[in-house]
């Protein structure tokens, strides 16, 4: 209880700690990573592909065990996985046998609660992320952009504290993610969101620079935080601001180590 | 009186040793193992031609694929007796046994391998294609170089339900009695007849260590077999492997055909961003647009079992008017039989599908018990229930009469059915999980489903494609164990295993007394109403599961 009201009045809500990895195969993925999500925060996590961003993610929701070190929420160690952190798949997950709503309610399902209640949620859930009214059109009926709206409404039903995003706009083609990138912030820091912290992960410096608050580089093999930095750009955020730019070269000197300056 | 001679038994005291004659048993396990894998074999070589034959000619593919599709969802063991008649009175002799025994062996193995291969040559990337089309190869060359290489995997997934299909039946179809003839080809189901007939209960026991010894070796060869070929030829597979983050199409051969016809929704409009088809699967159209093809090959189907069962009365007997009063008046108790028999169908695949869905999943999610598992259960499959289930009946029929008194052999009945199916539903039930998309499994984590969440929700729904594809099986080798366990006389010494009343029963007493007229009109029944049940239901359960249960569909990713 005393360990819950320190991290709550310090605003860390995860915490990793000297996190060590490695896959059953014996390739070590990470050494002692280090980080704090702050409360209110949209975090990013950048790297480059293949250094181990989605296995992170996995981590930080507790669907793998580190080799060492740990992940807290709020101060207490996240032994397996829990609603209170949810996952939104890079390839956009559905289930082509459930209308929207019902991929939504599968949620709130284990809350055990009358069926209308679940109906009720689930469709507010649809409506925070700008589907209100295609409650029962089935995932194939619907584009890759509603796809993902699915399901991350289906993520925001199960009231997490966290939300882990792993490059969710990577399968959408460009206009689309924009459109929903745009919708995202509002979406998830809403009054209404339970929501306290997101982590998101991305190898896509722009989207990165577009939506968050706090940066951690991840690079190197075996891959660490490199670095952390902040974005206080005030949004809504334009590329053609001149701090985007500078922001920009920052990040890219840091994932190429060698301090290149942009091209 | 036995027709066909026992000729190596007679002249083989020579390894025989302590009473055990185990020269004789090893060659019979031999014999049979062989006639399995020839008859593999030759369902390999000739789906080949086949196959590539409906790539090249649309009619042919769509008459074909129906066929096969009809064929697979009829269980040919219950034509068997009319089927013997034919050869025994056509051909005769050892021969006309030894074809009617391959024939039953070959129907049972042949239509998942001709689909595996169909499916196969359908996906050949067209760069291949292209490649052959510009150096202008021929039909050897094509076949050599590419459509038989690229099959290769998707034959190794079939194999091992192949076996298991063809050690089954082998060792029933080796022995059989029409009338008061005795009808026997050499192999070991033949060898443990003669040697339960002479109570050498030693010889009994060593032939079935030394079966399960060979049964082992082959299923490890046909194991290091496929993952050498899924190694070496893969670029789609069959095999189950968990892959994060591609688009996941390796399913069954009957699956591929479900996954790849992309059912568009109602909303066209939304339909536009759909993902590029990229995979080769779907660049082929893997399922022929089917309509005129089905019908006709329905009509050929129907025409094939009619003259079956018609050759069967036509040839043996000439049915006079009087019998043809005596064979309707027997018609409401043989279909009588029928609903029982379909209810015995039902409860062995109820409990099969209870036993994978609980079973199957604990396999699926336990990696130690699923290593050790798996091959396990391959093996025991593989290894022929009519061959030993007499001694099993020996030892629990004390156990079971304690608890089902008067329907002890009822209940026997019902556990060789199940033993002789349940595998079928069990593996596809696994494969399904293995499929699975892990992007599920880590939902289902994430929200912390409870067990019944899971299966409803989300394992059910997404293994139903491989669920209906094992029911199928399952309800077909049901049929095969009720036509050999409702009516098995001389089971243990001179005890009879037999239901009260049931129309596999009938026609087994039927063909066992020479009564042939009765047993071609059970069976006759039987193929009209199961035939076209089965079609039609297997039909509707498969036009449900592409429309629906597509759990590829379920991950949208460039
Ligand atoms: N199941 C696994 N077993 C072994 N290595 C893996 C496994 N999954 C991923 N890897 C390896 O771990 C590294 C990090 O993968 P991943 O986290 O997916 O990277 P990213 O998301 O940053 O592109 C890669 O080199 C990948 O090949
Ligand atoms: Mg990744």
């Amino acid at each position: 209880m005393r360990t819950y009201a320190i991290w709550w009045l310090l605003g860390t809500t995860l915490e990793v700690v000297d996190l060590d990895f490695r896959y059953e195969n014996g390739y070590k993925v990470f050494q002692d990573i280090n980080l704090k999500a702050e409360k209110g925060k949209f975090i990013a996590i950048v790297g480059p592909s293949g250094v181990g961003k989605s296995t992170l993610l996995r981590l930080l929701g507790a669907f793998l065990k580190p080799e060492k070190g740990s992940v807290l929420l709020h101060g207490k160690p996240v032994l397996r996985p829990t609603p209170l952190i949810s996952m939104v798949h890079q390839s956009i997950v559905t289930f082509p046998w459930m209308t929207a709503e019902e991929n939504v309610a599968l949620s709130v399902r284990m809350k055990n609660l009358p069926k209308d209640k679940v109906k009720e949620i689930s469709s507010r859930a649809l409506e925070m992320v700008g589907l209100q009214g295609f409650n029962d059109l089935y995932p194939k009926e619907m584009s890759g952009g509603m796809r993902q709206r699915v399901a991350v409404a289906r993520s925001l039903a199960a009231d997490p504290k966290i939300l882990l995003m792993d490059e969710p706009f990577a399968h959408l083609d460009e206009l689309t993610a924009e459109g929903l990138r745009q919708d995202i912030y509002n979406i998830l820091f809403n009054e209404e969101s339970p929501l306290e912290t997101v982590i998101m992960v991305s190898h896509n410096l722009t989207e990165v620079i577009e939506l968050s608050d706090t940066v951690f580089i991840l690079n190197g093999n075996p891959a660490t935080i490199v670095a952390k930095v902040d974005i206080d750009i005030p949004r809504p955020r334009s590329p053609r601001d001149p701090k985007f730019d500078q922001m920009l070269d920052i990040l890219y000197s840091y994932l190429t180590r060698k301090g290149v300056k942009k091209q | 009186m036995i027709q066909a001679v026992d000729f190596i038994t007679n002249s083989a005291s020579i390894g025989t040793v302590n009473g055990i004659p185990l020269m004789t048993i090893t060659l019979a396990v031999l014999a049979t193992s062989i006639r399995v894998l020839a008859l593999i074999l030759l369902s390999i070589i000739s789906g080949w031609l086949l196959a590539y034959g409906a790539i090249k000619s649309k009619i042919f593919e769509n008459i074909f694929i129906s066929l096969i599709e009809i064929f697979e969802s009829v269980p040919v063991i219950t034509f068997f007796p009319v089927v013997l008649i034919i050869f025994v009175d056509r051909i005769g002799g050892g021969l006309g046994v030894e074809l009617a025994a391959d024939f039953l062996v070959f129907t049972a193995v042949v239509w998942n391998i001709w689909m595996g291969e169909y499916q196969a040559f359908k996906t050949v990337p067209s760069e291949m294609v292209e490649v052959a089309n510009n150096y202008n190869y021929g039909f050897l060359d094509r076949m050599g170089m590419i459509y038989i290489p690229f099959s290769i995997p998707r034959i190794a997934a079939n194999l091992f339900p192949s076996v298991s299909d063809g050690f089954f039946y082998i060792t029933v179809s080796e022995v059989f009695s029409i009338g008061l003839t005795t009808y026997a080809t050499f192999g070991i189901g033949t060898e443990i007849s003669s040697l339960l007939a002479q109570s050498n209960y030693y010889g009994v026991l060593t032939a079935f260590i030394i079966m399960g010894i060979i049964i082992v070796i082959i299923i490890l060869a046909l194991r290091s077999i496929s993952e050498r070929a899924v190694a070496k030829y893969t670029v789609d597979t069959d095999m189950p492997i968990m892959r994060r983050g591609k688009p996941r199409i390796r399913q069954t051969a009957r699956f591929s055909a479900v996954a790849s016809l992309n059912t568009l929704g109602k909303l066209a409009k939304y339909n536009r961003e759909r993902r590029p088809q990229k995979d080769p699967e779907e660049l082929f159209s893997t399922t022929p647009k089917k309509g005129k093809g089905n019908i006709i090959a329905g009509l050929v189907a129907l025409a094939i079992f009619l003259y079956i069962i018609y050759s069967a009365i036509e040839l043996i007997l000439s049915v006079s008017a009087k019998e043809w009063d005596y064979l309707f008046s027997k018609t409401p108790s043989l279909l009588y039989g029928l609903m029982l028999d379909y209810l015995r169908v039902i409860t062995i695949t109820l409990i099969s599908l209870f036993m994978a869905l609980t079973l199957g999943y604990y396999f699926a999610t336990r990696k130690r018990v699923e290593k050790f598992g798996i091959p396990v259960i391959q093996t025991l499959s593989a290894y022929p229930v009519p061959a030993y289930f007499p001694f099993l009946f020996l030892g629990i029929y004390p156990f079971v009469d304690s608890i089902f008194g008067s329907y002890t052999e009822e209940a026997l009945v019902l556990f060789l059915g199940f033993l002789a199916t349940f595998y079928y539903v069990f593996y596809g039930f696994w494969m399904g999980v293995k499929a699975m998309p892990s992007e599920y499994n880590e939902i289902m984590r994430n929200l912390d489903l409870g067990f019944f969440q899971k299966m409803r929700y989300v394992i059910i729904p997404s293994t139903f494609p491989y669920l209906i594809s094992g029911i199928t099986s399952t309800v077909n080798s049901a049929w095969g164990g009720l036509e050999i366990g409702e009516y098995w006389p001389h089971i243990a010494g001179n005890r009879t295993l037999q239901v009260h009343d049931g129309l596999m029963k009938t026609i087994d007493v039927a063909t066992s007394t020479g009564n042939i007229a009765l047993a071609a009109w059970g069976s006759f029944l039987f193929a009209i109403i199961v035939a076209v049940y089965s079609i039609i239901f297997t039909k509707k359960m498969m036009d449900l599961a592409k429309k629906k249960y597509v759990a590829e569909e379920g991950i949208y990713s460039v």
